[in-house]
């Protein structure tokens, strides 16, 4: 998702006016150590997982600190167009640092420079020139288990689009998240998973307008569409299984299925201008390591991108029938490469769409 | 007689305004609008902002959210005001507490909790229903109800404390006069303290609308689908779309009607102390 | 006041302005009764039993320092301050209950309290209106109202374009327009200077008298009080000390406090060697004996003061033969002070005490230097025994 923060504190930025995204290019960077590398984060419980399985451990092994930072794509690119980069790796979502690397605000990673990770270990798919795969996870079918008993939920979207046999509200990604659920909405109206790119944007509009009632609010952040399934808002929503799983952690009423589910990535890139690009790529190629993965994945729930650490993956994210994780036997790609090159079209689509 | 030099008290906070506000502002529209952009290209991008569909209608949600807030914050804040103005004591003192630490506290926080009493499972939902008196959960979130309520609450200091001043500053004396004179309490009210506090009304909406025109976080949590309003057309443009260009033209046009409510509302100050009210 | 109507543009002359003021005068004044009003703040009695009836027609005064106690009797009357004990009765009936607005009093207000949001025209129509009088009316009334303060031809001004003057005018039409029984007036002319206070003066004497307003007026200038009233009350830490006649309440004092307060004083100390009634003789601590007119007795022995006013005086050289009848005493002239109409003289007397005497400023008169040994003269009829002060 382009929008990189998964918390509601970045809001504080847009309050009045958009010259505040302009503020690092005023506020020069403060000296710092040498040991520091400033990480681009999306901060929470996240980073508190991160900070045992990952952070510390790096700190050990290699004397670099991790400071985790907020910011959002247009803070980024802010700092990117004001020559003031004060960030040297970023870690978000993968379409958010594909429209960085289009605006050349990326550099490429050195591959021949890893030593943690065997590269051969990752997902192809995954090693791209401008950034490397982090975690997979998924836009998954949610639920609460309150209104449907596990086993009778909808089994697919075109049984969550049925609004008379599971009635209720429902929620689901918006344009203001990034990337409204198009992809879904096409699976619902009956096109197959292997025929969802190109996406019929009118199609998928005209689909999504037969749940439009039943849709209270379309969820801008992670934390949005987990808060309206713990509050009841809605009882049937499209979200990521992260954010899914780790309200059912925290004792909300939810159930995941997982057919159809949508892949999606977060990804590791390094900005053109980072004080500390060797560092930044250590980092990278430490942390995608096969035993550090398994560290990590172990608490938070996403599935790994080393194939390695596929067996020691959470039991929630195997697919029993396969052996494989859910996104592997049940699920399609995001098409990121459509979305940058149509999110503006869509944009304007939906605008004219929900008003 | 020294020149007056008093201006060079001023310079800290003129300091802070130029560097975080009119540098940055002056940076963004300027790479955005004039180097990003060609000139030629500068008119037809205005054009294309300001014609589109998306543009128009965020435009009059805006306006209307704003108007709509105004007015709540006026009916609900005038009591207030005016009981603070004529009471005083340890309740007075709590009024003025109640009215005013919602300021302590972040609107982000402040919206959520709202939307935990508003929701379909809140407080007032949950009570209205326990009582019988609703069969479904009435929507009162995720809507343009939703939206007026939050920014009402986050907005009506700024109404309370600006009729305040104005109403204590009210000559006690005009309203004995009056009563002397045989003005009923209501029609005293009616002639004498109401008239007198239309510039406290004037002044306290038009801050209320100019900070609602730019209001962001409560309309992106508390609105539904359709209640886009500029600010979040901005922020969809700078953070979603990457379209910078967008993006400037649109706070060019939110900025440019803060600032002409902006003069408006110092013309009706300068007014006010004009006629030494 | 003629030449002051005559200069201003397109005002009306000042015959047909009386004429039609005329038209303001309506039902005549109402007595008013206050019987043992009392207002309490905590352990303090600010107003203590309050006692007299204000005839209709009567211009009475409420004279006292501040904290009197006089403006807290204004505000019972007005209905802005609780009574907590007596009773206020306008022909008879109480008024306890009924609230300001309803009482149907007029009132002015020292910092004139004009609403700032209406021209004159409204202020002055606020009344009527506030009544529901009909447009045609309020015309009328406000018209003849602004031409008894001469003020019309300024009907279309707001308070922020007028002098402090033209401000209380508005305010005096205001509180007569609707022919009100009874105008309250708080210290009205405080915030003028002197010149404008008399003038001031003069016009609500002559307005009240027109219209056979009962006025309750407050002030804490003597002069003014003395100049408008027909009776004062002089108020002191919420006692009422005396109530009379202006004239009287000045030449006759019941006690040192009303003595001093409405004017200069000479009060010696001493005894009363022979009661009256009649003449009293009253022997000063230095053994001289002088003599005062008074009807009530008094007890041999009973000690007081001797009270007289300074200008009763008159200043003699020493070598004059004394003359029968009147009271004498001699001493050194110490200083004498030029005030124009007066030269006030202070004169020590054989017991030490300074004795002030006003000597007028006429050149027949004797005007002893400093230093010099004078006879001072007065007459019996002008001196009043008063008890001593009480400690």
């Amino acid at each position: 998702m382009p929008k990189l923060s998964t918390t509601p504190t970045r809001r504080g930025l847009m309050v009045g006016s958009a010259a505040l995204l302009a503020m690092p290019a005023v506020i020069t960077n403060p000296a710092r150590a040498a040991t520091q590398l400033r990480v681009r984060t999306p901060g929470g419980s996240f980073d508190e997982i991160k900070r045992r399985t990952v952070y510390e451990p790096f700190l050990k092994e290699t004397g670099i600190e991790i400071v985790p930072v907020p910011s959002t794509v247009g803070k980024l690119l802010a700092m990117y167009k004001a020559g003031q980069v004060e960030i040297d790796c970023i870690d978000t979502g993968n379409d958010a640092n594909l429209m960085l690397e289009e605006a050349g605000a990326l550099v490429p990673i050195d591959y021949g420079a890893f030593r943690y990770t065997k590269l051969e270990d990752v997902d192809p798919s995954l090693k791209l020139p401008y950034q490397v795969g982090s975690f997979v996870y998924a836009f998954v079918l949610c639920y609460r288990t309150d209104v449907f008993k596990p086993g009778s939920e909808p089994k697919s979207w075109a049984e969550f689009w049925d609004t008379n046999a599971f009635p209720g509200p429902r929620t689901l990604a918006g344009i203001e998240s990034g990337a409204p659920n198009l992809e879904i909405a096409l699976l619902a109206d009956g096109v197959a998973m292997d025929k969802v790119y190109p996406v019929d944007i009118e199609r998928a509009l005209k689909s999504m307008g037969r749940i439009k009632s039943s849709v209270p609010k379309f969820w801008d952040t992670g934390a949005l569409s987990a808060q309206m399934m713990a509050d009841k808002e809605a009882v049937l929503g499209v979200l990521w299984n992260t954010r899914a799983q780790a309200s059912i952690d925290g004792g909300a009423p939810l159930g995941i299925q997982w057919n159809q589910n949508q892949v999606l990535v977060q990804s590791y890139a390094i900005p053109k201008g980072a004080k500390a690009p060797e560092a930044a790529l250590k980092f990278i190629d430490y942390s995608i390591s096969e035993d550090v993965q398994k560290r990590w994945l172990a608490e938070y729930k996403a599935i790994p991108v080393n194939t390695k650490v596929y067996p020691h993956t959470s039991k929630l994210l195997l697919d029993p029938a396969s052996g494989t994780p859910w996104t592997v036997s049940k699920g399609f790609r995001n098409d990121i490469t459509w979305w940058s090159a149509n999110r503006t079209k869509v944009s304007r689509a939906w605008s004219n769409w929900v008003l | 007689m020294g020149r007056d030099r008093t201006w060079l008290l001023l310079l800290p906070a003129l300091g802070l305004l130029v560097l975080l506000f009119l540098a940055p502002l002056a940076w963004f529209l300027a790479r955005t609008l004039f180097i990003e952009t060609a000139p030629a290209e500068v008119p037809a991008l205005f054009a294309d902002v300001l014609t589109a569909r998306s543009m128009q209608v965020a435009a009059l949600t805006t306006l209307w959210v704003s108007v709509l807030v105004t007015l709540a914050t006026l009916v609900i804040g005038y009591p207030i005001a005016f009981y603070l103005a004529n009471r005083r004591g340890w309740r007075a003192a709590l009024v003025v507490f109640c009215v005013v630490v919602p300021y302590f506290t972040s609107v982000i926080v402040r919206t959520y909790a709202l939307t935990v009493v508003l929701g379909r499972s809140g407080l007032i939902n949950e009570l209205l229903g326990a009582s019988g008196l609703i069969g479904a959960p009435l929507a009162l979130l995720y809507n343009t109800f939703g939206i007026v309520v939050g920014m009402t609450y986050v907005l009506l200091p700024y109404m309370v404390l600006t009729l305040y001043a104005t109403m204590k500053a009210i000559d006690p004396n005009l309203l004995r006069a009056g009563r002397a004179l045989g003005a009923s309490p209501l029609y005293l009210f009616r002639r004498v303290y109401l008239p007198l506090s239309v510039p406290g009304i004037v002044s306290g909406s038009l801050i209320v609308l100019i900070l609602a025109l730019g209001f962001f976080i409560t309309p992106a949590l508390m609105g539904g689908p359709g209640d886009v309003t500029v600010a979040m057309l901005i922020e969809r443009a700078i953070e979603i779309l990457i379209d910078w260009p967008s993006a400037a033209v649109m706070s060019v046009v939110l900025l440019a009607a803060t600032l002409i409510l902006f003069a408006v509302y110092a013309r009706v100050t300068d007014l006010r102390r004009m006629m030494g009210a | 006041m003629i030449g002051r109507d005559a200069s201003v543009p397109g005002a009306v002359g000042l015959a047909r302005a009386r004429e039609r003021a005329a038209a303001v005068t309506g039902p005549a004044g109402k007595a008013l009764e206050l019987q043992g009003l009392t207002k309490i703040y905590g352990s303090e009695t600010v107003v203590d039993r309050f006692e007299t009836r204000i005839e209709a027609g009567e211009f009475f005064s409420l004279l006292g320092p501040s904290g009197s106690g006089k403006t807290t009797t204004l505000m019972m009357v007005a209905g802005f301050a609780s009574i907590d004990a007596g009773r206020l009765l306008v022909d008879g009936v109480d008024l306890a209950a009924v609230p300001p607005e309803r009482r149907g009093f007029g009132m002015v207000f020292q910092n004139y309290a004009i609403f700032p949001h209406m021209d004159v025209f409204e202020n002055v129509a606020f009344p009527l209106r506030a009544r529901g009088m009909p447009k045609a009316l309020v015309r009328e009334r406000v018209a003849a109202a602004l031409d008894l303060v001469q003020l019309r031809h300024l009907s279309d001004r707001y308070a922020r374009q007028l002098s402090g003057g033209q401000q209380q005018r508005v305010a005096i039409a205001r509180a007569i327009v609707f022919q009100p029984p009874v105008v309250l007036m708080d210290e009205p002319l405080g915030a003028l200077d002197k010149n404008l206070r008399y003038d001031l003066q003069v016009e609500i004497k002559e307005i009240q008298r027109r219209l056979g307003m009962t006025v309750l007026y407050v002030t804490h200038d003597q002069e003014e009080a003395m100049n408008l009233s027909d009776r004062v009350a002089i108020m002191s830490r919420g006692r009422v000390e005396q109530i009379g006649a202006p004239r009287a309440v000045y030449e006759r004092p019941v006690n040192a406090f009303t003595a001093r307060f409405l004017g200069e004083a000479n009060l010696l100390p001493g005894r009363i060697v022979t009661p009256g009634p009649g003449r009293i003789a009253f022997q000063l601590e230095d053994g001289a004996v002088l003599h005062a007119d008074e009807a009530a007795t008094r007890g041999a022995g009973t000690e007081g003061q001797l009270f007289v006013r300074p200008e009763k005086l008159t200043l003699n050289p020493s070598a004059d033969p004394l003359r029968d009848g009147l009271n004498h005493l001699s001493g050194t002239v110490r200083r004498a002070s030029f005030l124009g109409s007066v030269v006030r003289y202070a004169v020590e007397t054989g017991s030490g005490a300074l004795v002030t005497a006003d000597a007028p400023n006429v050149a027949a008169h004797h005007h002893p230097e400093p230093g010099a040994r004078v006879a001072l003269a007065w007459s019996p009829a002008d001196t009043v025994i008063l008890p001593p002060d009480a400690a």
